[in-house]
C-alpha cells in the first residue's frame, strides 16, 4: 500500500512538473519572449489579452501556448509574427495581425519550419502577407481559424494557407478571404481538407499542385478571382464542395489540368463563367453533381480522355458542354439536361432518342469567341435546331445514349 | 502659301507619327496581375517576378506566368516568336528583354510553374543573388534549349 502511494505521488510530481507561465501586462511576466525563456519543453504559456508588439516570436520548445481573450500579437508590418520551430506545439486563441510584406522571402502569420503534430486552433490572423505556412511538415492540424487580408488586383499578397512539402495535414472548418490563393498545396500528400469556407480571394479559393492522393470535402469556394484549380495531380477526391460565382474571362468553378484518377462527387457548380474547365484530364469519375446557371457546365478540352460524366443533372446553362475538338474520347451517361426535348415511350424514366448536349453554337463560339454577338439571333436558333437533327459541325457520336427524362434529387 | 506647306508638313508628320505608333510592336505590353491569366497553363498570373511575355511574328502578344511556360508555349505553336521578355527578379513587374538578361536556376527560386528562373538586367545583381539563393547561373539561350 505505502508502495503504492509511493508510486501514487511520484506520478503526481511528474504532472505536475510541467508549468504554467501566465503572461500579461499587470503580471511578474509581461513578455512572451521571457516566458519563452523561462519555458521547458511540457510547459504551458498563457498570453493574456493585450496587445503585444515583440517583433517575430519564435516558438522552439515544445510547449503549448494559449491565448486568453484573443490577445493580439503584431508584427507591426516588419517581422514574421510567429515562426515555430518545435515539434507538438499548440497554438490557441491568438490574434494575429500585421506580418511583414516583402516579395523576396514570405514573411508569415504563423510560419511552421519541418515540425510534425503542430497543432493551430482557433486563432484570428488579420492583415498578414501569408496567413499560415507550413514548410516541410507531418501530422498538423489547422482548425478553427479564421484568415483575413485586403489584397487587391495588381498587387503581390500571399496565401491564406500554404502548404508545401508536407504529408498527412488536417485542414477543418476555416474561413479564408482576401488572400491570393485561400488554400494552396504544393507536393502535400495524404491530406484532408474539410468544411472550409474559401471567399473573395484574388486568385483561386484552393490550388493544388503536384500534390497527389488529398481529398476536400464538404467545403465552400465562393467569389474567388478564378475558382479552383487543381493541377499537375493524380488521385484527389473532390465531395460535397461548393463552387460559385466565380466569373470572369480566365475564372472557371474548376479548373482541371493534367490530372488523373479522381472522383468528383456531388458537388455543385453554380453560376460560374465555366463550371468545369478540363485540360489534359483523363481518367476521370464526374458523379451527381448539380450544374446550374453557369455560362458553360462543362469545358472538356480535346486532351482529355477515358473521363466518365455520370448521373449529373445539367440546368439553366447557357451551354452544357462545349469542346474544341472532333475526337469524342470521354463518355456520357445517364445525365439529366434540362434542354433535352426526346420523348419516352416506354415511361421507363430514360428517353427514347440520345442527347447531343454539344450545341453547334457551343463549338463555333470556340473557334471564334466574337461569334457570341450573335446568340440568340433566329438565324442560330434555326441552325442549332438543324444540327440537333443533322450534325455537321458537332461530332456525332458527342452523346448521352440514355438521358433521364427527370432530375435527380441531389 | 508658306503657311500651307506647313500644314502640309504637320500633317505628314502626325502620319508618320501614327505610322510609328502602329509599328512599334517591339515594345512590351504589361502584365496585369492578377487579372491576365497565363496563355499556356491557364493559372492567373500574381507573381511579378516570374511572369513573361512573348509577341509573335504576326505581332500577337501572348503573357505567362513562368518563363517555363513561355518556353512551352513558343515551341509547341506554329506561329514562330519574335521578341521575349521576362520579369526582372530584381524588380517588382516590370518585362525586359530576355535575350539581354541574365539568368539563374534552381536553388531556393520557386516560380510559379517550378520552371525555377529567375531573369535580372545586369550580371551584377545575377552574381549577388546567385550565393543568396544558391542557384545556378544561366544564358537565355541555355534558358531556351533545356525544353524540346
Amino acid at each position: 500500500m505505502k508502495k503504492l502511494i509511493c508510486i501514487l505521488f511520484s506520478l503526481l510530481f511528474s504532472i505536475s512538473n510541467a508549468k504554467t507561465i501566465q503572461v500579461g501586462s499587470n503580471l511578474s511576466v509581461k513578455k512572451i519572449k521571457k516566458a519563452l525563456q523561462l519555458a521547458v519543453d511540457g510547459d504551458t504559456i498563457v498570453v493574456n489579452s493585450g496587445v503585444y508588439k515583440e517583433g517575430n516570436i519564435i516558438i522552439n520548445k515544445k510547449i503549448i501556448f494559449l491565448g486568453k481573450g484573443f490577445p493580439i500579437l503584431d508584427g507591426q508590418r516588419k517581422f514574421e509574427v510567429v515562426s515555430i520551430n518545435a515539434d507538438n506545439v499548440v497554438i490557441k486563441g491568438f490574434k494575429i495581425i500585421n506580418s511583414g510584406y516583402a516579395s523576396l522571402d514570405d514573411p508569415c502569420g504563423i510560419k511552421v519550419y519541418d515540425r510534425t503534430f503542430v497543432k493551430i486552433e482557433n486563432n484570428i490572423l488579420d492583415n498578414n502577407f501569408f496567413g499560415i505556412y507550413l514548410q516541410n511538415s507531418r501530422n498538423c492540424l489547422i482548425k478553427n481559424n479564421k484568415i483575413t487580408a485586403y489584397g487587391k488586383q495588381e498587387q503581390l499578397i500571399g496565401n491564406g494557407i500554404h502548404c508545401w512539402k508536407s504529408d498527412n495535414l488536417q485542414i477543418i472548418a476555416n474561413k479564408i478571404s482576401g488572400h491570393r490563393d485561400g488554400i494552396y498545396f504544393e507536393f502535400v500528400t495524404q491530406s484532408i481538407i474539410w468544411r472550409n469556407i474559401s471567399n473573395k480571394n484574388i486568385r483561386y479559393g484552393l490550388h493544388f499542385m503536384f500534390s497527389n492522393d488529398d481529398a476536400y470535402i464538404t467545403n465552400v469556394f465562393k467569389n474567388n478571382g478564378a475558382g479552383v484549380a487543381v493541377m499537375f495531380t493524380k488521385n484527389v477526391k473532390m465531395y460535397n464542395n461548393y463552387f460559385e460565382e466565380n466569373w470572369g474571362d480566365a475564372a472557371y468553378g474548376l479548373l482541371l489540368k493534367e490530372i488523373a484518377d479522381s472522383y468528383i462527387f456531388n458537388n455543385k457548380f453554380a453560376r460560374n463563367t465555366s463550371g468545369i474547365y478540363m485540360e489534359g484530364t483523363s481518367r476521370i469519375k464526374v458523379e451527381k453533381n448539380v450544374f446550374e446557371s453557369n455560362g458553360w457546365g462543362m469545358k472538356i478540352q480535346a486532351s482529355c480522355m477515358e473521363n466518365e460524366i455520370v448521373n449529373n443533372n445539367y440546368r439553366k446553362n447557357t451551354f452544357d458542354i462545349s469542346t474544341n475538338g472532333s475526337l469524342v474520347l470521354n463518355t456520357f451517361n445517364s445525365n439529366y439536361w434540362d434542354k433535352y426535348e426526346g420523348y419516352d415511350l416506354d415511361k421507363n424514366g430514360v428517353g427514347d432518342v440520345p442527347y447531343h448536349p454539344l450545341s453547334l453554337f457551343s463549338v463555333l463560339t470556340e473557334k471564334t469567341p466574337s461569334a457570341m454577338l450573335l446568340y440568340r439571333s433566329f438565324m442560330i436558333t434555326l441552325l442549332d435546331k438543324s444540327e440537333k437533327v443533322l450534325p455537321s459541325i458537332t461530332p456525332d457520336n458527342f452523346i448521352d445514349k440514355t438521358p433521364l427524362m427527370k432530375s435527380l434529387p441531389l | 502659301m508658306w503657311f500651307k506647306n506647313k500644314i502640309y508638313k504637320s500633317i505628314l508628320l502626325l502620319f508618320s507619327f501614327f505610322a510609328l505608333v502602329s509599328c512599334n510592336s517591339n515594345e512590351s505590353k504589361p502584365i496585369k496581375l492578377n487579372s491576365d491569366s497565363c496563355d499556356f497553363c491557364k493559372m492567373t498570373i500574381a507573381n511579378g517576378k516570374f511572369g513573361a511575355e512573348l509577341i509573335t511574328q504576326k505581332g500577337r502578344y501572348y503573357k505567362f506566368d513562368d518563363v517555363a511556360c513561355m518556353i512551352q508555349f513558343d515551341k509547341t505553336s506554329e506561329v514562330p516568336s519574335k521578341v521575349f521578355f521576362v520579369n526582372d527578379y530584381f524588380k517588382e513587374n516590370e518585362l525586359v528583354a530576355a535575350e539581354k538578361s541574365f539568368f539563374l536556376k534552381g536553388g531556393t527560386i520557386n516560380s510559379p510553374m517550378r520552371g525555377n528562373f529567375a531573369a535580372f538586367s545586369s550580371d551584377k545583381e545575377q552574381k549577388e543573388f546567385q550565393t543568396k539563393l544558391n542557384a545556378e547561373p544561366m544564358t537565355w539561350q541555355q534558358v531556351y534549349d533545356s525544353y524540346k
